[in-house]
């Protein structure tokens, strides 16, 4: 593995770069290799996984800073294409290391139902597999147990399936991201982007996160993408040849991409009206075909479905995508927020963009108030890695309006993204829970609440409001070009803050968090538990087991509930509770800041949270 | 205009660091320093190389493991100080020009910096810690430095050297300061007899780059260095911690799964490579200057009257920080195959204040 990485390392430059930027990119490519001997000698303890990846991550970096400047490039749509392909390739097996995880071995086991079965039928490949089928699955008149996912994701699977099984599967959805880097880039060449800002914007969008994530793991997001973006280019250039299959294809992946053809083929009805009728037709095959699938044209789904949610969902959905530490785009994909400054400068942003933000719209209203918004068990992003091309496109329309400073600071980011997430691929899969990876770590490590710091609208905390005014300056004025570019010294200024925060006992405290030292007791609900975020979590204690935790001085309200009724002891007082269906706030006093500990003396309790009045 | 909102940037840079400091080490107490150093490079050259100020908070925040940390930090300002080279475009020398047969550059000329990116790494690399810095010595040190880099052309070639000059001059004794004024000689002399202006941009960056990333432990660098391209031992050590007095004897059983011997020497300083320090039986096994050294010949005290080489197999550790940082003299000695006990019988030629120190069994 590693041995293909260093040869693909040293292939990918000669693709792309020549004369003197491939002499100078060499010399440091030779540079970071002899200073990654250096400290591969010096720190003989550090995980060499990490490491390894740590390294290829920062190497690809460097030769997209050299694409990107370099003065004699060589590119085109089909070098970025080629580019892709080798990252993707070495990605491939580095992601794999997770097993298919969430929706990916439903769609997997359908492909293999047609492969060996030639039907939809999953009852055998559940007992091979020695699982079950997802919640509210459809099934036959005859017990059939079809999937809830639509089979066309699966039926293009096939070939690569038949050929080399899941390795086969999942090239196929790399081939995809390869087609979708190349269309992406072709569109962008289209839409009148100058070379130098397609090519500075090409890895961010190609080798980070959310593409990277989804172009190597079996989701219908990257086919999705490349359909929609072919459908977008198709209608910018009247080709019906084009935009018609590729929305077809883009609505056959999953049903809920038809709320995107029904505002893509709007955006087309005052020039031609015709296009109505051919669109019309693009959304009666899809659901015509799972009619006849699962017996409902709308599969799992209902037309209530359509209905406007009460307005706070909505709210909750929108600032959630735009700000929330675990699923919002600054923190997983903060590129993108340049494609979100793009849309203040809306009139001066290619045609293309627009369409494709008009296109968007739909779906989007429609994902805000449903209660998975933040993607649900999948990485990060997934309900939008469909417009990540589209908002590329925003960003390299308004290159040269954004500041320096914070192009800087999201390849920074970008780049210690895409080591953790290749690093750790299991960790692309978060519990709704309110906290995110880093948070969590560092509440780990420093035994301090840090998630507070992280604005969370799955869990709403102190942060969260803060935060979307903060997201908001940020995409209004913070990545704008300035005479004086402050970003980088300012974000430094709110990091160490943030930490000097952090280290301090908070208001609230989350009892399962993970600067909550547990010693004993159980996760409330489990870990896994279906739609675990529609709870509310807690941690369970039973006589003689204790959390203990950093508090401020003073009177606070617990938040417990019991069914047996519990007798705990918390700084220095006893409490009781008696039991009771409901929660229950309990008074009580902290008598000086700093850890304390809270001991289920008798009974058993659940304790949620506890906020300082 | 452009300088006060760098000012303004540095002050923004050291204050972050200053509140992210929560390590007790030297260089973690210097991270407002680090700061400034990695502002003024990216003022000199690239305005991206800022991106090194919340690296080093989050290696402050994020890095608990020390080593690792100071590694981290030390790869900041590798990447500030080797961009600032690289930015530092089209040196020449105006003090010297046509004198020594320049035609210096006409347009975008900017080399007149690359005193200052000197001055950033002989600070980085000599001032920390910085309580313990000598201030009249170091500042004398730091315009020869300059000096030395004028006369060269301020090339990144002249930093190189610059640089090196200061690494090897302890300032202790006094008399050492004369080292960089014989390096200015040289170059004055050099120059005047028609030597072309060097610019070597790669090799010096990475020469500079590799003594910054270990900047944290820059005395090492300076008179142990080869130890940095070695990979440390890690294994458990069984503590002895006896000394061996010269015609003595010390016996000794060997720990189960022990294979080797640490040893270090004490006053032994003045000794040259393959002096007999030692026996070791069964197997007569020799001990001599070179496998073992002075336990403190390579502090910056000692370093300059000292003679004795790095150990073979060196098994010291490093202690302290920055130039001050040294490490031990300990070497490791295999031992004989399946020996249960050991005997060390010091020469009895040494010196009466000389001994063998048995450090343990790894």
């Amino acid at each position: 593995m590693i041995v293909a990485a260093v040869i693909a390392l040293l292939l990918a430059p000669l693709a792309v770069l020549r004369r003197r930027t491939l002499v100078a990119y060499t010399a440091v490519d030779a540079a970071t290799w002899l200073f990654a001997f250096i400290l591969w000698l010096r720190i003989p303890g550090f995980d060499p996984w990490l490491g390894a990846i740590g390294i290829a991550v920062v190497k690809l970096a460097t030769l997209s800073l050299f694409i990107a400047n370099g003065t004699e490039v060589r590119w085109s749509a089909n070098r970025a294409a080629l580019l892709a392909a080798l990252v993707y390739a070495l990605a491939l097996p580095v992601i794999g290391r997770h097993p298919l995880d969430g929706d990916e071995p439903f769609y997997l086991w359908v492909t293999e139902s047609m492969v060996h079965d030639f039907d939809l039928d999953l009852r055998n490949q559940y007992a091979a597999h020695g699982s079950g089928p997802q919640f509210n699955d459809p099934t036959g008149p005859n017990g059939e147990q079809y999937s809830r996912q639509e089979p066309f994701l699966s039926l293009l699977l096939v070939p690569g399936f038949a050929l080399f099984g899941v390795q086969g599967a999942l090239a196929t959805i790399a081939l995809f991201g390869v087609l979708l880097v190349r269309s992406t880039v072709r569109w962008m060449e289209d839409e009148g982007i100058a070379d130098a800002h397609v090519r500075a914007v090409f890895p961010f969008f190609a080798f980070a996160p959310p593409v990277l994530y989804y172009a190597v793991r079996i989701w219908p997001e990257v086919p999705a993408a490349f359909f929609f973006v072919e459908a977008v280019r198709g209608v910018r250039n009247q080709r019906l040849k084009r935009w018609l299959p590729a929305l077809f294809g883009l609505v056959m992946l999953k049903l809920r991409f038809a709320l995107v053809a029904v505002a893509l083929v709007g955006t087309m009805f005052r020039r031609r009206p015709r296009a109505l009728a051919i669109g019309a037709a693009v959304l009666v095959v899809p659901l015509g075909l799972l009619y006849l699938i699962t017996g409902s044209a709308t599969n799992v789904h209902v037309w209530g479905e359509l209905l406007p949610a009460p307005g706070e969902r909505y709210v909750t959905g929108f600032f959630g995508i735009l700000t929330d530490g675990m699923s919002g785009i600054p923190f997983q994909a903060p590129f993108y927020l340049f494609g979100l400054f793009a849309l203040t400068r809306w009139r001066s942003t290619p045609k293309g963009f627009r369409t494709g933000i008009i296109a968007g719209s739909l779906y989007f209203l429609y994902l805000l108030p449903r209660p998975e918004w933040f993607g649900g068990w999948a990485p990060p992003l997934r309900y939008l890695v469909f417009l990540m091309p589209v908002l590329a496109l925003g960003a390299a329309s308004v290159w040269d309006r954004l500041s320096r400073g914070a192009i800087a600071i999201a390849a920074l980011w970008t780049i210690g993204l895409t080591i953790h997430g290749l690093s750790f691929p299991n960790r692309l899969f978060h519990i709704a829970n309110g906290e995110n990876a880093i948070g969590e770590w560092l509440s780990f490590y420093h035994r301090a609440d840090f998630s507070r710091l992280f604005p969370s609208f799955i869990r709403m905390n102190g942060a969260s409001w803060i935060g979307v005014f903060a997201v908001l300056a940020l995409i209004v004025i913070g990545v704008r070009r300035w005479k004086h570019d402050f970003a980088i010294p300012i974000f430094a200024l709110a990091l160490a803050a943030g930490f000097a925060h952090a280290k301090k006992p908070g208001t609230r405290v989350e009892f399962e968090d993970a600067h909550v030292v547990k010693e004993g007791g159980e996760l409330y609900p489990e870990m896994y538990t279906m739609m675990r975020v529609t709870y509310r979590g807690g941690w369970i204690l039973q006589a003689g087991q204790a959390i203990s935790f950093q508090a401020q001085r003073g009177t606070h309200t617990l938040h417990a509930i019991t069914g047996l009724g519990a007798t705990f002891e918390l700084g220095g007082h006893a409490y009781h509770i008696d039991p009771h269906p409901e929660y229950q706030r309990v008074r009580v006093i902290i008598p000086e800041d700093g850890r304390v500990t809270l001991r289920c003396v008798s009974g058993a309790i659940n304790v949620d949270r506890m906020e300082r009045e | 205009m452009k300088r006060f909102s760098w000012i303004i940037t540095a002050a923004l840079a050291a204050y972050a660091c200053q509140l992210a400091v929560h390590h007790a080490t030297p260089v973690d107490r210097a991270l407002p320093l680090l700061a400034v150093a990695v502002t003024v490079c990216a003022a000199l050259s690239y305005p991206a190389v800022m991106v090194g100020v919340p690296l080093l908070v989050v290696a402050s925040v994020g890095l608990f493991d020390e080593q690792v940390r100071l590694l981290a930090y030390g790869a900041v300002v590798a990447l500030a100080i080797s961009a600032a080279l690289f930015g530092v475009r089209r040196p020449q020398s105006p003090l010297f020009l046509g004198a020594f047969g320049d035609t210096g550059s006409k347009s975008g000329d900017c080399g007149h910096r690359t005193p200052y990116v000197l001055a950033v790494a002989i600070v980085l690399l000599r001032w920390i810690p910085l309580s313990e810095v000598l201030v009249l010595r170091e500042l004398f040190l730091l315009g020869i430095c300059v000096g030395i880099v004028v006369v060269l052309g301020r090339t990144p070639f002249a930093v190189m050297f610059g640089v090196i000059t200061a690494l090897i001059t302890p300032a202790i004794p006094l008399r050492t300061l004369a080292v960089p004024l014989l390096v200015l000689g040289v170059a004055v002399a050099a120059r005047a007899f028609g030597m072309r202006r060097l610019v070597l941009r790669w090799p010096s960056a990475v020469v500079v780059a590799f003594a910054m990333l270990f900047f944290a432990w820059s005395g090492v660098v300076a008179r142990a260095f080869p130890y940095l391209l070695t990979k440390p031992k890690e294994l458990p050590r069984h503590v002895i911690a006896m000394s061996v007095a010269p015609a003595q004897s010390l016996t000794l059983d060997v720990p189960e799964h022990a294979t080797s011997l640490i040893l270090s020497g004490a006053n032994v300083a003045h000794f040259r490579r393959g002096k007999l320090l030692g026996r070791i039986e069964p197997g007569g096994i020799d001990v001599r200057i070179g496998d073992v050294i002075d336990w403190g010949a390579l502090r910056r005290e000692q370093a300059y009257g000292a003679h004795n080489p790095l150990p073979r197999d060196p098994a010291g550790k490093i202690r302290g920080y920055g130039y001050n940082a040294w490490l031990d003299g300990a070497g490791r000695i295999a031992l004989p195959k399946g020996a249960r006990t050991i005997q060390v019988t010091t020469d009895a030629l040494l010196p009466a204040n000389a001994s063998l120190q048995v450090e343990g069994f790894e």
